[in-house]
């Protein structure tokens, strides 16, 4: 039971890394691999800031503050350009894979190769329905499912989010109808790099220890539960992530912690082999 | 002195092997194997356990491992290269037809983590993380491995085998066979709809791409005896992604070169740098430097220190090749007087055909749906042989999507479509193509990198170099084969007045121009029914008429041609009879002015 409850918890920072990752693939059509790195950044800024005195709950905001910046720049500097060139997609995500070593060995080579971990205390602990969980994972819980909610209130009751879905359907479209385009793949950067920043500190905490290529598999996981809920679908995100993570973490318990990523290898070939448009999309999506 | 001159010699040539291997997969056929490092590892991991005795009675044991067939050279290494092939097999599933180039990529590149996390972690299959060590010298029978001799021998062994499959990939890629890849390359939705089997052309190329990279594994593995998944971590393809890209992608020059400036260069230079900082800081900084130089080179020279070179296949001497730049959409360049005197039977199959005006290709309640919105809704058509029927109807009325589905571009939600008395609804594109139903598309869709003159004979059905073992044949089977076809490419060429672009990259013609390219390729490939998507669309209004004037001579002559047209100007003047379409239903059919007086038609579309 308590593999429920930590696979709950992976499941939600999972969720906002997937969110913001499917949001980027949504609006600019990019795989962006180099997502995982600018997770890890993040994750020691707000390492670089908690170093220096400031609680883990304010250096948080440093990650996210960091996320949202490098992936703006990362957009408006790299991919865009790219992207007006007209290029084959596929040189896309060469161009992302190149971000990708650039970011994680570049921060290697910063931080150097050893494991670091959050100045923090694990608060007490709780047993809710069996489970057994600590104050923090209980905290990062309730702050990944609140920003869960404000994206959902975002994309369904704001101009902005209906300007996000409309441009992710048909940009061309979109543009004609007079939204701002170019800015809503601007804002939708900002707001996606703040999940994906998000989503690099609590995905440190959670784990514990971290280094500089800590994230490196967590694309995998990124990467299947995008395609179980249909890629480009935020909701379908928050689906596969729940998914996704509950079953590396039950599998984890009940097989073996060295294969507990394995499963998602399998639902992500399975749904590229059998249906690369998500569980309920259909092929209109691609 | 020589023994780092000989290990230079065998990093080189298998650096040089494995990127042979991707630019052949990459840069020629345009399947970007995310994963192609599994393939390195496969053959060298076969061949170590090939050559090695059987685990138990090996060293005590120490190390665990399946076979250990004791095998001499060079079965191990043949064998590396069957498994290298035959892993290619369950990849196919990948890049078939359907899914995406860079979908396929990511889960080829998460195929290559998840071998990589499996034989680190299941010690039985293949002594796990610490990897297989003191693998047997491979020519230790001839040689005495610990004499320099052998060390030179070795040496030249791997460049001999480098060379010779350099020399075999340029023998595949320089035939028509290596053209169909290139245009699957450029564009395989198109390449599909002449008649290209992608899933077969991906099959072979990702086979022989697995077992080249298999035979680097093993001269690899030979050479340095030990073989470990730290030494193929996924990243390690993008390194040899950063060598083709730097090289040249598409050129087999290119990839050499790019293997000895990156991967080996990279060593190299390491290996002389003074050890300055922790050490994890150089090889950091090597995976920084081979990130950047990939963003600098896709940015700066996006086709490599030796690009791709230009096919010239013309066979008129002394012409000198029209360089074209972008230019804007104008037909001015065309030589419109041309077409008039030019006969389009002369190109075609000769074999007589009588106009019955039979039902050639009809639908029945042909249905498509995308995310449950209907775009086509129970469209009924018959399109009778010998005639130039016209269809129309209003913006998203489901034209294009009728015509794709017809081609087998779309697959329907349900209906049926038969052509000439067979159910074909299930049949593939590129088997439809080949059956004689061939479509032009809306959007621009020429194969950028091929020549003009490339682009139309690469539409011309049943090349007897056209497949992976008649390019294997060679020049001297096929050649004279494809003289004949690059003629009878170059007369329709001359004939829509093009003969000065034959050389010149497709990609760099003007709007109109390519409009007619693409009308030539179509009526190459030999059809009996040609479905045209908007053919007249940024055509000059007189070349429009000419053109118009050659498919009814076309139809006269035993076509069947199904035209979507917007300028109901041509319709009127060309087609008949014409099917309209609103809202993805058959409004009605039948002669222009049959549909004039129909009130509904007028009132959906025809007004205005």
């Amino acid at each position: 039971m308590s593999s429920f409850g930590f696979g709950l918890i992976t499941a939600a920072v999972l969720a906002i890394a997937t969110v913001g990752f499917t949001m980027q693939f949504a609006v600019t059509n990019v795989l962006n691999l180099a997502y995982g790195s600018v997770m890890i950044n993040s994750a020691y800024v707000t390492y670089y800031f908690n170093q220096r005195g400031a609680s883990i709950w304010i250096a948080l905001f440093a990650g996210v503050a960091c996320g949202s910046i490098v992936s703006w720049l990362l957009n408006r500097f790299i991919y865009t350009p790219f992207q007006r060139r007209n290029l084959i997609p596929i040189t896309l995500v060469i161009v992302s894979l190149g971000v990708d070593l650039c970011g994680t060995f570049g921060l290697q080579g910063i931080v150097g190769g050893s494991y670091v971990s959050y100045t923090m205390s694990q608060g007490h602990e709780f047993h809710i329905l069996g489970m057994l969980l600590s104050g923090v994972q209980l905290i990062i819980f309730a702050i990944c499912a609140g920003v869960l909610i404000l994206i959902h209130w975002l994309l369904k009751y704001t101009r902005m989010g209906k300007a996000m879905r409309a441009t992710s359907a048909n940009p061309n479209l979109a543009r004609n109808s007079g939204v701002k385009t170019k800015f809503i793949i601007s804002m939708t950067w900002i707001i996606s790099g703040a999940l994906c920043g998000l989503a690099g500190t609590v995905f440190a905490m959670n784990s514990g220890v971290f280094e500089a290529t800590s994230a490196e598999l967590y694309i995998v996981l990124l990467l299947a539960a995008m395609f179980l809920g249909g890629p480009g679908e935020p909701y379908g995100a928050m689906l596969g992530a729940l998914v996704i993570g509950l079953a590396t973490e039950i599998s984890a318990a009940y097989i073996t912690a060295d294969y507990k990523e394995v499963i998602a290898f399998l639902v992500l070939l399975g749904m590229l082999a059998f249906r690369p448009y998500g569980l309920f999309g259909s092929e209109k999506t691609l | 002195m020589w023994f780092y001159l000989t290990t230079i010699m065998v990093y080189g040539a298998v650096d040089a092997l494995a990127c042979l291997g991707l630019n052949m997969e990459f840069g020629v056929a345009g399947i970007s194997n995310f994963g192609y490092i599994i393939f390195q590892a496969a053959g060298a991991y076969t061949a170590a356990i090939l050559s090695m005795p059987h685990a138990a009675t090996s060293n005590g044991g120490f190390q665990q491992y399946v076979l250990g067939w004791n095998l001499t050279w060079p079965l191990p290494w043949i064998g590396a290269a069957i498994v290298g092939g035959l892993l290619a097999l369950p990849f196919v599933f990948l890049v078939g037809k359907r899914l995406r180039g860079d979908f396929a990529a990511v889960g080829l590149l998460v195929s290559a983590v998840l071998l990589n996390l499996l034989v680190k972690n299941y010690i039985p299959f293949l002594n796990g993380d610490a990897g297989i060590s003191i693998v047997p010298a491979p020519l230790q029978s001839i040689f005495d491995p610990q004499g320099i001799g052998y060390q030179l021998a070795y040496g030249a062994v791997a460049i001999v085998l480098a060379v010779l499959v350099y020399f075999f990939l340029r023998r595949i890629t320089e035939s028509p066979f290596g053209r169909s890849l290139r245009a699957m390359r450029d564009n395989d939705v198109v390449a599909d709809s002449l008649g290209k089997n992608l899933r077969g052309q991906r099959t072979s190329v990702l086979v022989l791409g697995g077992m080249i990279a298999g035979l680097s594994g093993a001269v690899l593995v030979g050479f340095i005896s030990l073989w470990a998944p730290g030494a193929w971590g996924y990243a390690e393809t993008i390194v040899l992604f950063a060598a083709i890209i730097i090289g040249g992608a598409g050129n087999h020059k290119g990839a050499v070169l790019g293997a000895i400036l990156v991967p080996l260069g990279f060593e190299e230079i390491t290996r002389f740098l003074p050890a300055f900082g922790p050490p994890s800081l150089v090889p950091a900084l090597e995976w920084v430097a081979i990130g950047l130089l990939i963003i600098l080179f896709l940015w700066f020279r996006p086709n490599g220190i030796l690009p791709e070179r230009r096919r010239v296949l013309s066979t008129v001497v002394g012409r000198t090749p029209v360089e074209v730049v972008a230019s804007s959409d104008d037909d001015d360049s065309v030589n419109i007087g041309a077409i008039d005197e030019f006969n389009f039977r002369a190109v075609l199959p000769t074999t007589s055909v009588v106009n019955d005006h039979h039902p050639i290709l009809s639908t029945e309640l042909l249905t498509k749906s995308f995310n449950g919105v209907t775009v086509v809704s129970d469209v009924s058509i018959t399109i009778e042989q010998g005639r130039l029927t016209g269809m129309i109807g209003p913006n998203g009325a489901g034209k294009s999507t009728t015509l794709a589905m017809l081609a087998g571009t779309l697959s329907p939600s349900s209906g049926t479509i038969m052509f000439e008395g067979n159910d074909i609804t299930h049949v593939p594109s590129y088997k439809r193509a080949q059956m004689g139903i061939v479509r032009t598309f809306q959007l621009a869709s020429e194969f950028k990198k091929l020549t003009v003159l490339e682009n139309l004979v690469c539409a011309i059905p049943r090349q007897s170099g056209d497949s992976f073992w008649g390019s294997v044949r060679g020049r001297r089977f096929w050649g004279a084969d494809d003289k004949a076809n690059i003629e009878r490419a170059e007369e329709i060429l001359e004939g829509f007045g093009l003969s000065q672009y034959a050389d010149a990259y497709a990609g760099g013609l003007s709007g109109g121009q390519r409009r007619l390219v693409e009308i030539m390729r179509a009526l190459l490939a030999e059809p009996k029914v040609l479905l045209l998507d908007e053919p007249m669309a940024g055509v000059h209004a007189n070349l429009a008429r000419k053109i118009g004037n050659h498919l009814t001579k076309l139809c006269e002559g035993g076509m069947t041609i199904v035209m979507v047209e917007h300028e109901l100007a041509i319709t009127d003047e060309f087609c008949d009879p014409v099917i309209v379409l609103a809202e993805g239903r058959v409004l009605a059919q039948g002669t222009m002015a049959e549909l004039r007086a129909n009130s509904e038609v007028v009132e959906a579309y025809l007004v205005g």
